[in-house]
């Protein structure tokens, strides 16, 4: 009776240990197609794609870092030995300016990003990251722009005093939302800025827009990005 | 730590030293320390460029804008408007140029400012404010480092170098001063570069960085010209035989002409004065 009972303990254990591994490869698998299925990236990325990179893959911005794993683990070894200036990347690339000019890069961007690499724009470095794409576009928002919008008073604000008569008062009245109602920030869009600001976009036109809404600057541009990186 | 575990332990890390450094694979390349031999000190590479810069502006400035005016060409700080029938002026001409230098491989910048600009948006402010001040009393050039963007960063006096710049600035109704003089300084050109010194091979790089700026920015400018109801003859003449620009390879022939014995020079100078680093001792380099 003992003996009968203790087999058929070990069988009901043998069965759920069939399961377990069972239930284990499964996951595997299922967590292999995850990762490895291009159709798939959104299911593990940071979070939504950004407005217009809703199709945009993970390996056009997520560049392997140069190397071998080998080489990158002697390169950082020696930075931290002090005998390498520079760290390596490791496994990926950090995704700079670069990657996003690899599609967005155009010879009349009206704010190019790297103009706020001199030196007198520390405060708009310093406030919200002028110097770098994602200052204003952090990717997997599910947005079109990523911060509160206060970008426009960080290199501006003399026009309170230096500006001409249409835009002193809106300056003066610190109503630096106006600013885009007027005017797209890359100056990208064909249509021409209006000389009065009753016939501009609305508040609310501009945070749908900026939301990933559509756009109140028409819909006629200079320059579409590329589609893929070159 | 027990003998065994010792034992272990300086095995394991041994078969790591032999794993990372005896038999591994060349390292990767560092970005601050690419080529070999003597290496030219962050200053004076932004000098040479700087140099290579101011005769550029100067060809443009005289030949092309100041001959330009009296035959009827037109320069404009709104040139990029379709409605507008113009070219850039020096100033935007250097900002054309500094686009396109950003937009290259190379981590060079090339920026332009002043104390009393046109453009609110131009005006120094921080370090550059500073060492503008201190170049208005004694014209010498600013260096320093910016510790945000860690680049360093050389400052060179920009003078009114035609009676053409007084007049402009002085007439313009946004600018905030209106008593310059020829050959004031009107603002400062500003380079930064990461590295604190670039080799032989890195200084060639950024030289033909610049002169493909520049070659890029004159040819957006005759591209514009090209547009023009009455377009002027693009070919061998300059403004000064006519209505007339130069080609592109001209232009830059011309360039390449005015500048080439000034950098040699300097660029032989260096490799005197430089102390020479072998690949060994580059790669060690703190």
């Amino acid at each position: 009776m003992l003996v009968s009972a203790t087999v058929e303990r070990m069988a009901i254990s043998r069965e759920r240990q069939r399961l377990g591994y069972l239930i284990g490869g499964c996951l595997a698998v299922l967590e292999a197609i995850v990762l490895l299925s291009p159709d798939l990236d959104a299911a593990h990325a940071k979070g939504p794609m950004n407005t217009g990179h809703e199709t945009v893959q993970c390996e056009q911005c997520h560049q392997r870092a140069p190397g071998t794993t080998r080489q990158q683990i002697q390169a950082n070894v020696n930075h931290l030995l002090g005998t390498r200036e520079q760290p390596a990347d490791f496994g990926f690339k950090a995704v700079s300016n670069a990657d996003c000019l690899a599609c967005h890069d155009r010879p009349d961007d009206r704010h190019p990003v790297f103009r706020f690499l001199e030196p007198r724009f520390a405060d708009a470095r310093k406030n919200i990251g002028a110097h770098q794409c994602v200052g204003c576009h952090a990717e997997h928002n599910g947005v079109r722009v990523s911060n509160n919008g206060e970008f426009c008073q960080q290199c501006h604000a003399s026009m309170e005093e230096d500006g001409d008569a249409l835009h002193r008062p809106l300056v003066q009245a610190q109503d630096w939302e106006s600013c885009l109602r007027c005017h797209d920030f890359h100056g990208n869009y064909v249509k021409e800025a209006p000389n009065d600001i009753n016939n501009a976009a609305t508040a609310r036109q501009v945070d749908a827009y900026l939301s990933g809404g559509t756009s109140p600057y028409g819909t006629e541009r200079h320059f579409k990005a590329r589609r893929t990186r070159p | 730590m027990s003998k065994p575990t010792f034992i272990l332990s300086a095995l394991a890390l041994t078969c790591l030293a032999i794993y990372l450094f005896v038999t591994a694979p060349p390292p990767i390349e560092d970005p601050d320390q690419v080529g070999s031999g003597p290496r030219i000190p962050v200053a004076e590479a932004l000098t040479i460029l700087n140099a290579e810069n101011a005769r550029v502006r100067s060809i443009y400035t005289r030949d092309i804008v100041g001959a330009g005016l009296k035959v009827g060409l037109k320069f404009d700080e709104d040139w990029k408007d379709d409605a507008v029938q113009a070219g850039p002026l020096p100033a935007l001409f250097l900002r054309e140029t500094s686009l396109r230098l950003e937009r290259r491989p190379v981590p060079l910048g090339l920026f332009l400012g002043s104390k009393y600009p046109i453009a609110s948006a131009n005006q120094f402010a921080g370090d550059q404010a500073t060492a503008f001040t201190k170049m208005e009393s004694d014209g010498k050039p600013a260096y320093f480092y910016s510790k945000d963007t860690k680049r360093h960063t050389a400052m060179f006096a920009d003078r009114a170098a035609v009676q053409a710049c007084v007049t402009c600035h002085n007439e313009h109704p946004d600018s905030p001063k209106s008593d310059w003089a020829l050959h004031d300084i009107m603002g400062a050109t500003t380079w930064t570069l990461p590295s604190d010194s670039v080799s032989h091979s890195q200084m060639l790089e950024l030289i033909d960085a610049l002169r493909g700026s520049v070659a890029e920015a004159y040819g957006s400018y005759l591209n514009k010209a090209a547009q023009f109801p009455h377009p002027p003859a693009i070919g061998e003449s300059w403004p000064a035989q006519g209505y007339a620009l130069p080609t592109q390879e001209v232009f830059m022939a011309r360039v390449k002409r005015d500048c080439d014995e000034g950098t040699l020079e300097a660029l032989l100078a260096q490799r005197q004065t430089s102390p020479s680093v072998s690949p060994e001792t580059a790669e060690a380099r703190p």
